[in-house]
């Protein structure tokens, strides 16, 4: 799944995703009927339209494939949020089996193929902002552990890395300024540790911490984990 | 019995009748909950945890003596039980009491006490109705002073709950009385007394 | 779009105030987390775990309720039984005129605050002084707690001393250990000469009818130290099952709430005063209440009935932080507060409903939950119901999604749709018709349109 933030505004992150699977020896099929997973109506409270969404997406990835996710928030909302939302449902038993088939993309390379190194070289200091959707699952663990092993990749430790970047979808629209303080307290953080990039197993943080940091005039170099994993494979050197 | 409590209890019952499943009490281990102290024994433990907690840890009767004198204090409490063992040992012209009168409460600057027991994994003071018969001393003074029987250290908070007394009243006391209400800063003394002391005493 | 009243709260909040509350928090989140990791291997099991205890009294109070009222009776202890806060206060009221109680010394009880009831006592000429520090402070500046464990995190040592001034406790001194011995010396008269005093209660053991209270200040055992009469002021699900679950609970209560390994006073009472005892209450009363619990508990909310108000959830909060505690209009503020306030509300529910919203669903309060309650997934069936049951505190700041997930199940308009998408690019946003995508890119960014580009390169790819 390649998710619609990716679909309609990081298109490079989905192709990075499809080659980091493809060089560990994926098959990769991307269903082209696919929308999104339904979380911006689930965590607007509408249900009903959330369901709508999910039940398509069951249907558009029927069968017996993992569906890997570069996206923890995408990849918990398909095992954990529909779960929620289709608690009484009949069709509850289909969206199960989808989310047991769903996995976010770092934890399906270190535990679903049990890929713990990873080659190639990244020389850059980075600073890897945990997404909260992963909090609970091995999604931030796997990253770390693929990130630091990349021959030249430094990871960095920041403050308050277990604080949220203020995001969380429509909340950033509702709530603008506690979310916007969040980011911008995120961003302080970030800056005095001083990396070359800042990574992340989501785009949804890295969108709202680099549109806070483009709209101060101070741009922020982010990247998702896959164009990390990616460019260590293509370009053996320094970040693309 | 109240129509309340028939209505509140009815309630309950339709709460939970439609619950499919309901939770199992787990049945989990509390040596689960307090590792890392395995080497040292319980009184060892005691005093350095209570020392953690801010207590001050007194080894002897001339110990607690000493440690009187040098706070240089006017008047004090002393439990009725202890006195025969202490009279004549308290500094000259401290003026100590065998009973705590309320219209004076303020003038006592400390307090003698038996403890129940002690807990090692917390550096806890036990006291009960029962061996604390007087609550106010425990508490008003500025320092309170525990007399703690050896043989009665818990190792932890678990073994302490599987041995509670029969005693309508029991207090659990770790350092002194505080709070961090004003901007964060810990100031000790709020109610209760600014100075925890103990003396782990061999049995009487 | 209208306003967040809790972001319209943060943005016209004084930037020292937060920083108080933001400081403040952020210390004893960490102070908390190190003491954790230091003692134990395995914390996150000892929380789950504690989570079932908590989860199985609370779907099994048809059978812990008679039985620790059974437990308490055999102690001495009188019962009562109250469904709403109208009814306790008139409870507690009727035990202390009964027995010519004029002068009432009160510990913290978050209970108390919640049905109002240092109020509606002093409104029937009883005296009732909050003992704790904070909550002293609060009283007589008749102000409102901001947090659940520390009241006056709001405020600064300058404000409390100016308060302690104007109630003729000295001339003016902001050190904060003057203010503490001045409180003290004043409370002491009160302790002395109450008739009554009133607590909550952290736990009761079903086991042993043990009521169990922790303080920090030793403010409660004063209260029974001194006083003949002893109110409890419980909810219906404080129980736990055996003494020994108490191990887990007050461990994780004082480690998550302060960070200590143990609460200072942790008193077990049991019914009044032993015979040969010079001191405390010949009576003991236990009120317990409702006031919308059992309500709770017939949801889908239930697990919030777990909760032992430690605060651990209001400190790591990053919406807590930014807003502070009075943002959340009422007596539970943070995450908890988000869940409990709506649901204790009953009918009113609408009113309350854009409490749940004030949460990015970092998913934070669930990490450091000491029983585990899954906040975010609560908050989530409360946005839900908010949905549902409509009213205009449900549809501030939420976006229609009626029409975009009729776009979503259906891939051939969602694929032009994000190819029409490129228009927002030539569009300046400022000028956007979508009010919210105005308000977002204010302080934002937004990335170059790519809808499609993804797919044409995998079309493109898959042919060669």
């Amino acid at each position: 799944m390649a998710t619609c933030l990716c679909d309609a505004f990081y298109d490079d992150v989905a192709c990075a995703t499809v080659e980091v699977l493809e060089h560990l020896g994926c098959t990769v099929e991307f269903p082209e009927g696919q929308t999104c997973c339904g979380q911006p109506a689930f965590n607007g409270g509408d249900w009903t339209a959330s369901r709508r969404v999910v039940r398509h997406a069951v249907r558009t990835f029927a069968g017996s494939c993992p569906v890997v996710v570069p996206s923890g928030s995408c990849a918990a909302m398909l095992f954990h949020g529909a779960l929620l939302e289709f608690e009484r449902e009949p069709d509850r038993a289909a969206v199960e089996d989808l989310g047991r088939r769903a996995w976010e993309l770092g934890d399906f390379v270190v535990n679903g193929l049990g890929v713990r190194t990873w080659p190639g070289r990244y020389a850059a200091r980075v600073a890897f902002h945990r997404s909260c959707h992963s909090r609970g699952t091995a999604s931030s663990a796997a990253a770390e552990t693929l990130l630091g092993s990349i021959a030249g990749l430094t990871l960095i430790p920041f403050g308050e890395g277990e604080q949220c970047c203020g995001f969380g979808g429509t909340f950033s629209v509702s709530f603008p300024t506690i979310s916007g303080s969040m980011g911008k307290l995120k961003l302080e953080h970030l800056r005095a540790a001083r990396p070359e990039v800042v990574a992340s197993g989501d785009m949804s943080c890295l969108m709202h911490l680099g549109g806070l940091a483009g709209k101060e005039g101070r741009p922020l170099r982010t990247r998702h984990l896959a164009q990390i994993l990616r460019d260590s494979l293509r370009h053996g050197g320094s970040p693309s | 019995m109240s129509e309340e409590r028939d209505e509140i209890f009815a309630r309950v019952r339709r709460a939970l009748a439609p619950l499919p499943v309901r939770t199992a009490l787990p049945d989990w281990d509390p040596a689960r909950i307090a590792p890392g102290f395995a080497a040292a024994d319980s009184c060892t433990l005691f005093v350095e945890r209570f020392r953690e907690v801010g207590g001050v840890p007194l080894s002897s009767r001339q110990g607690l003596m000493a440690w009187l004198a040098g706070k240089g204090w006017a008047c004090g409490y002393c439990d009725p039980g202890l006195w025969p063992e202490l009279r004549g040992h308290f500094p000259p012209q401290m003026e100590v009491s065998t009973s705590l009168r309320r219209a004076r409460i303020d003038d006592y600057a400390f307090a003698i006490t038996v403890a129940s027991g002690a807990i090692a994994e917390t550096g806890t003071v036990i006291l009960t109705d029962r061996d604390t018969p007087v609550r106010l001393a425990a508490l008003a003074p500025w320092a309170h002073v525990a007399v703690i029987p050896r043989s009665r250290i818990h190792r932890s908070i678990a073994c302490a709950l599987g041995a509670m007394p029969d005693d309508p009243n029991i207090v659990w006391v770790t350092g002194p009385s505080k709070t961090a209400d004003i901007e964060g800063i810990l100031i000790e003394g709020v109610h209760g007394p600014g100075i925890q002391a103990a003396w782990v005493a061999d049995d009487r | 779009m209208k306003e967040q009243p809790i972001d319209r709260f943060a943005a016209e909040l004084e930037a020292s105030r937060r920083s108080a509350v933001y400081e403040g928090t952020k210390a004893t989140h960490e102070k908390r987390t190190r003491h954790l990791a230091a003692r134990f291997a395995e914390a996150d099991v000892l929380r789950r775990t504690a989570g079932e205890i908590k989860q199985h009294v609370v779907e099994h109070l048809d059978r812990y309720l008679p039985e620790v009222e059974v437990k308490l009776r055999q102690h001495g202890v009188g019962v009562h039984w109250c469904s709403t806060a109208d009814s306790a206060c008139a409870t507690v009221l009727r035990i202390l005129q009964a027995r010519g109680v004029r002068r009432l010394v009160k510990a913290k009880t978050m209970l108390g605050e919640e049905i109002g009831l240092a109020g509606y006592l002093e409104r029937h000429g009883i005296e009732s002084v909050e003992t704790d520090l904070g909550e002293f402070i609060v009283q007589v500046d008749r102000d409102h707690p901001s947090h659940i464990v520390r009241p006056i995190i709001h405020k600064s040592r300058r404000e409390v001393a100016t308060t302690l001034e104007r109630i003729g406790l000295g001339t003016y001194d902001d050190d904060p250990s003057t203010i503490t011995q001045r409180i003290r010396s004043h409370l002491r008269g009160k302790y002395l000469a109450a008739d009554a005093a009133l607590t909550g209660a952290n736990f009761i053991s079903v086991e042993s009818g043990r009521v169990v209270i922790v303080t920090n200040e030793g403010n409660s055992r004063f209260c029974l130290a001194a006083a003949r009469l002893h109110l409890v002021l419980v909810g219906i699900e404080k129980l736990v099952p055996r003494d020994r679950d108490l191990a887990l609970l007050l461990n994780l209560l004082a480690r998550s709430a302060t960070a200590q390994p143990l609460t200072v006073y942790t008193e077990f009472v049991a019914g009044p005063r032993a015979s040969g005892q010079a001191d405390g209450p010949d009576e003991m009363e236990v009120v317990f209440v409702d006031n919308g619990r059992t309500e709770m508990l017939a949801s889908d909310c239930r697990d919030i009935l777990r909760c032992i108000r430690c605060g651990a959830c209001l400190n790591v909060c990053p919406v807590y932080r930014q807003a502070t505690g009075h943002a959340y209009r009422s007596v539970y503020p943070g995450p908890v507060g988000a869940v409990l306030s709506p649901l204790l509300a009953g009918s009113r529910f609408p009113e309350w409903a854009d409490l749940p919203k004030a949460s990015s669903l970092c998913g934070a309060c669930n990490e450091v939950c000491p029983v585990d309650i899954p906040i975010p997934d609560l908050l989530l069936r409360l946005r839900a119901r908010g949905k549902q049951e409509g009213g205009p505190q449900a549809r501030i700041g939420t976006l229609p999604m009626g029409l975009w997930s009729w776009i979503a199940a259906r891939p051939e308009l969602w694929r032009a749709a994000l190819r029409a998408g490129a228009a927002l690019d030539l569009l300046p946003l400022r000028l956007a018709p979508v009010p919210a995508l105005r308000a977002w890119s204010k302080d934002r960014d937004l990335p170059a349109w790519r809808g499609g580009a993804f797919r044409r390169w995998f079309r493109h790819r898959s042919r060669l």
